[in-house]
């Protein structure tokens, strides 16, 4: 569903190139969970930007569900991010004027889904996640981890077929952190929705299938995990 | 300490250098304007004023009262009036003056006895007491000498203008209307503009002669009376003798009920009432609209200041935290922010001055008066300032002072103030009063221009373009050449009717009399007299309902009259009045001919009963009716032919149409005093919108960048930071329309002539206001809408 063709990234300053991703190529099929790992500053959160188009590679090719999008019109990328993509951010991002419930129908109010249908996928996520009782809280009334479970269910709440996450459990303590990690596994394996999560922990990285490891911009390695993970953890 | 929190102040003044200088800008061109009306009201205020004793100084004006629950005012009274109350007041009037005000030619000889100048001047005949009533300041000579006729007292300025240094001038002789010759006794300083009294040449009263001297039926607006009570004396007190005073003079019927009133002299400037000498009236009213205008645009300029400070206060909750940390008091830091708002208003209220400087020229010529903007002259324009400055910052930056010292510290360093701490709800008030203010302005400007143009294009009755209006003198000398020269003007290729009459059918010149109807009793009410020869109605494009023309005469054989003075007399069809026979006094002669209502004065008030009828005496002036084509050169023509037939005088000639704009002058400089302040509160609004935008989006970044990934357009971004806005000047016009209402509705009141309150103004006022909201915010919010999201959700 990805192709990434020699994509390169560089920031100029005073005439010299920074450059942050070199000669990446790679392919990303539907229902992959590939993790993104590497050093600080070695330029994994642009790679992922760049794969949810917040960013524009600066030459290369990048095609998703088959189309060009590597300079992509506003109507689109919209049209892409309505139905298609869900992010979920190392600072959560919720909207702090809006309660929990508003926040996850945030996106279906963009996407025009209707009332009814509306409020039974709200309520769905809200079950799914456990976090009925919480859907008129304002999300500085939640710990970190509840905060991040409403960031998911924000960005599945259109039914995406990828998810892009830098760092989702980044500002969480460990078992918050696992809990994200099976969630997020159990997504993949039962609904076929891709994941790409940047992370630093070798922890986390297991949970998925497939490992980016970049250095210096470079994809230094490109592995399946050691399998079988699966284990007892769901 | 006052000097750190001054460096403070001035590094978070730079730090935010957009807001600072919206508030800046907004502020300094408010203090402006304020600033512009406190002179203009100072200047206003300052007449009349300065004289000895000036709370005692009292002016004796009539009233008449008709039955018909009319009431007129004059600021004039009989001539007999001053003598008598002079007699009769004793007790309570410490000195009493008639002043008799004159236009005349006045001739001043050379030594050898050659005429060296000639000049048609302004004069009034003056009691030496007039002078023991108000002290003016001696040159040289005294008013001793005005007992004796024939003696002139003279200001600096004529002085100077009739014998080149005003110390040549004791002794010296002027001519006045040929006749007599007057001996100058005594120069005085020049009265200032702000008087209502402009004396310039100053006669002896005993050279006046009027055939009117013992009568009490007639008053006249040149002649005036002033008196100075005695010390200790209450006027409520003179209000018993008065009556007995009047029951006394007033022995003769007539039909209004003759009063008078003692005016104060610190009422004279303000009371639309009755005139004056200078002609320059300011009703109080009106400087209280000013007022209150000037008052709504320092609110307005403040309130962008409150609104631009607390929305600014949370992005500085983490100083007061942490300066609350170290110690600092709730007090220290409201002194810390009131001391930023300080340096603000004062570098307001510099540039505002500087603001004020540039504007005065514009407002002296607006008001044709020499505005000061002097701080040395006038000491309490700086009072004024520095109280604007206190007012301003106190207003402006006490709330958002307390605010920002009332955050809690443990929230304020965690960052936990939320974006609604500082009162947003009190920022929508703000945003809504304002904008109330501005609707209001606006719907007030849109009206006052409409009657304007209604009043330009109400159909008078009569032409008044291209007719020229030249004097004519009427002594019986000269009114013997006025054949002639009627003769010689009909010749000129570019004049095409001539007529001779006492006024032009609209004139601020009116003369009321008592008549009979067709030998029934005096009718109720006054008519119009004005008189005209057999050319007036061709000239000035009059229409006739009924009957005829006056046939040519020298004196008054037949009249014609008005429609509305049928009206008043119950007289359905206009044929059944002719022939009918109109009395006044001795005078009798019957109607031949009924003319079509015009407006023979400002359209503030309606139309009289007119009666027209020849007398040669009375034709004051030729007015000339021209090719409009040829008017410069014409008039030329004309005035060679006048020089010619009245050599000994000088000519004076004005426009019709420039006489009837006159009658507007005080509409016109409030429309565009209106459309001035206007457009600035409208200004200042909009800048304070602008900055709240900014702010606004500024807050929300991160919030659109969350929004755009999931999945809003840019539309949707804009809509949603428009909104509020939308709907804030929404409110503002709803409050605004009735109390717009109830303002222009009392105003167009004043107008027998006006318009009828229509929707559009208050439509329009909508239209603008929300096309400009929408447009100011679209630009900031878009520019927020489409900027770089990533940024605001890369790192944290
Ligand atoms: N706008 C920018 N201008 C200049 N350099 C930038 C910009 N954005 C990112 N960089 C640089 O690009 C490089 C890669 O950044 P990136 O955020 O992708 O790293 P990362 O791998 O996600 O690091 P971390 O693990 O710390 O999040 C860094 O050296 C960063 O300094
Ligand atoms: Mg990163």
């Amino acid at each position: 569903m990805i192709e990434l063709k020699n994509i390169e990234k560089y920031y100029s300053s005073k005439g010299i190139k920074h450059y942050v991703l070199r000669h990446v190529t790679t392919t990303i099929k539907q229902g992959e969970f590939v993790s993104i790992m590497g050093p600080s500053g070695s330029g994994k959160s642009t790679l992922l930007n760049i794969l949810g188009m917040l960013e524009e590679p600066t030459y290369g090719t990048f095609e998703f569900l088959g189309e060009d999008v590597t300079s992509l019109n506003e109507r689109k990328r919209i049209e892409l991010y309505r139905n298609h993509i869900g992010f979920v951010f190392q600072a959560y991002h919720l909207i702090d004027e809006m309660t929990v419930y508003e926040n996850i129908e945030a996106p279906l109010l963009y996407k025009k889904v209707g009332s009814s249908e509306r409020a039974s996928r709200i309520a769905n996520l809200l079950d799914k996640f456990n976090i009925v009782a919480k859907k008129d809280l304002f999300p500085n009334q939640l710990s970190g981890g509840q905060q991040q479970l409403v960031g998911i269910a924000r960005a599945l709440a259109t039914q995406p077929s990828i998810i892009l996450a830098d760092e989702p459990t980044g500002n969480l303590q460990s078992a918050q952190a696992e809990e994200i990690m099976q969630l997020f596994q159990k997504l993949n394996k039962e609904e076929g929705i891709t994941i790409i999560q940047v992370t630093h922990s070798e922890k986390n990285a297991t949970y998925g299938n497939r490992i980016l490891n970049i250095q210096d911009g470079v994809i230094k390695e490109d592995s399946p995990t050691q399998a079988p993970q699966m284990g007892g953890v769901v | 300490m006052f000097k750190l929190n001054l460096k403070i102040a001035w590094r978070n003044l730079w730090k935010n250098k957009g807001y600072t200088f919206i508030n800046i800008l907004g502020l300094s061109i408010g203090m402006a304007s304020c600033i512009l009306i406190f002179i203009f009201i100072r200047y206003q205020m300052s007449f009349d004023e300065g004289f000895k004793n000036e709370n005692r100084i009292y002016r004796v004006v009539s009233s008449w009262a008709y039955n018909d629950g009319n009431q007129f005012f004059s600021q004039g009274v009989p001539l007999p009036l001053t003598p008598a109350m002079r007699n009769d007041f004793s007790p309570y009037i410490e000195k009493i003056s008639a002043i008799e005000n004159s236009v005349g030619l006045i001739k001043i000889n050379n030594v050898a006895g050659k005429e060296q100048l000639k000049a048609i001047e302004n004069v009034f005949y003056v009691e030496p007491d007039f002078f023991e009533i108000f002290n003016y300041n001696w040159l040289s000579g005294n008013y001793a000498s005005l007992k004796n006729p024939n003696s002139v007292v003279l200001s600096k300025e004529m002085a100077e203008k009739f014998f080149g240094n005003w110390k040549n001038a004791l002794g010296k002789n002027i001519n006045y209307e040929g006749n007599l010759n007057y001996t100058v006794t005594g120069i005085i300083d020049d009265v200032a503009e702000n008087n209502s009294v402009p004396l310039k040449i100053m006669l002896s009263y005993k050279s006046f002669k009027d055939r009117n001297l013992e009568k009490w039926g007639s008053v006249g607006s040149n002649s005036e009376s002033y008196f100075k009570l005695k010390p200790n004396v209450n006027i409520e007190t003179l209000n018993g003798p008065l009556k007995s005073f009047l029951k006394k003079y007033y022995t003769e019927k007539a039909p209004g009920k003759e009063g008078h009133i003692f005016q104060p002299l610190s009422d004279i400037h303000y009371n639309d009432k009755f005139g004056n000498f200078s002609g320059r009236i300011m009703p109080i009213k009106q400087l209280y609209g000013l007022g209150v205008i000037g008052f709504f645009l320092i609110i307005t300029a403040s309130i962008n200041f409150i609104n631009l400070a607390t929305a600014q206060a949370i992005s500085r909750s983490k100083e007061v935290g942490v300066r609350k940390v170290m110690g600092s008091q709730r007090s220290q830091l409201v002194t810390q922010f009131l001391t930023e708002t300080l340096t603000i208003v004062l570098i307001s209220v510099l540039i505002g001055s500087v603001l004020t400087e540039i504007a005065l020229p514009g407002m002296q010529s607006l008001f044709d008066a020499k505005i000061s903007f002097s701080i040395f002259q006038h000491p309490i324009i700086l009072v004024f300032m520095l109280l604007l400055v206190v007012f301003v910052s106190l207003l402006a930056g006490f709330y958002p002072a307390i605010v920002m010292s009332g955050f809690n510290p443990a929230l304020a360093i965690k960052n936990k103030i939320s974006a609604n701490t500082g009162g947003l709800g009190l920022r929508k008030i703000l945003v809504v009063v304002q904008f109330t203010i501005t609707v209001t302005l606006i719907i007030g400007t849109l009206v006052i221009l409409q009657q304007m143009k209604y009043i330009r294009e109400q159909p008078l009755g009569f032409n008044p373009t291209a007719i020229a209006m030249v004097d004519l003198l009427n002594d019986s000398l000269k009114t013997q050449r006025f054949a002639t020269f009627k003769t010689q003007l009909k010749q000129v290729p570019g004049i095409k009717e001539v007529s001779f009459c006492r006024t032009a059918p609209s004139s601020q010149n009116n003369n009321g009399s008592t008549f009979s109807y067709n030998g029934g009793k005096d009718a109720d009410f006054q008519v119009n007299t004005k008189n005209a020869d057999e050319d007036y109605l061709k000239t000035f494009d009059l229409k006739l309902v009924a009957g005829r023309n006056l046939v040519k005469s020298d004196t008054t054989n037949e009249y014609m009259v008005n429609e509305t003075l049928l009206k008043k007399l119950n007289i359905r069809n206009p044929n059944e009045a002719i022939g009918k026979m109109i009395s006044m006094g001795d005078m009798k002669a019957p109607i031949v001919g009924v003319i079509q209502d015009f407006k023979n004065k400002s359209l503030h008030e309606t139309i009289d009963p007119i009666l027209i009828g020849s007398l040669k005496p009375r034709y004051f002036y030729a007015a000339i009716k021209l090719n409009s084509k040829q008017i410069t050169g014409t008039m030329k023509v004309v005035e060679e032919i006048w020089q010619n037939t009245f050599p000994e005088s000088v000519y004076n000639q004005s426009f019709l149409d420039d006489q009837i704009n006159a009658y507007y002058q005080g509409e016109k400089i409030m429309g565009t005093l209106f459309k001035v302040f206007a457009g600035v509160i409208i200004f200042i609004s909009f800048i304070g919108l602008f900055g709240l935008i900014s702010f606004v989006a500024t807050q929300r970044t991160k919030e659109v960048a969350i929004r755009k990934v999931l999945g809003a357009s840019t539309i949707e971004l804009v809509k949603m930071l428009n909104g509020s806005f939308l709907v804030m000047v929404f409110i503002a016009n709803l409050v605004a329309w009735p109390l717009a209402y109830l303002f222009v509705s009392k105003w167009l009141n004043g107008f027998a002539y006006r318009i009828e309150i229509s929707i559009w103004p208050f439509a329009l006022a909508m239209l603008i206001s929300m096309a400009i909201t929408l447009i100011t915010v679209s630009i900031r919010s878009y520019k927020a809408a489409v900027a770089n999201t990533i940024d605001a959700l890369k790192y944290e």
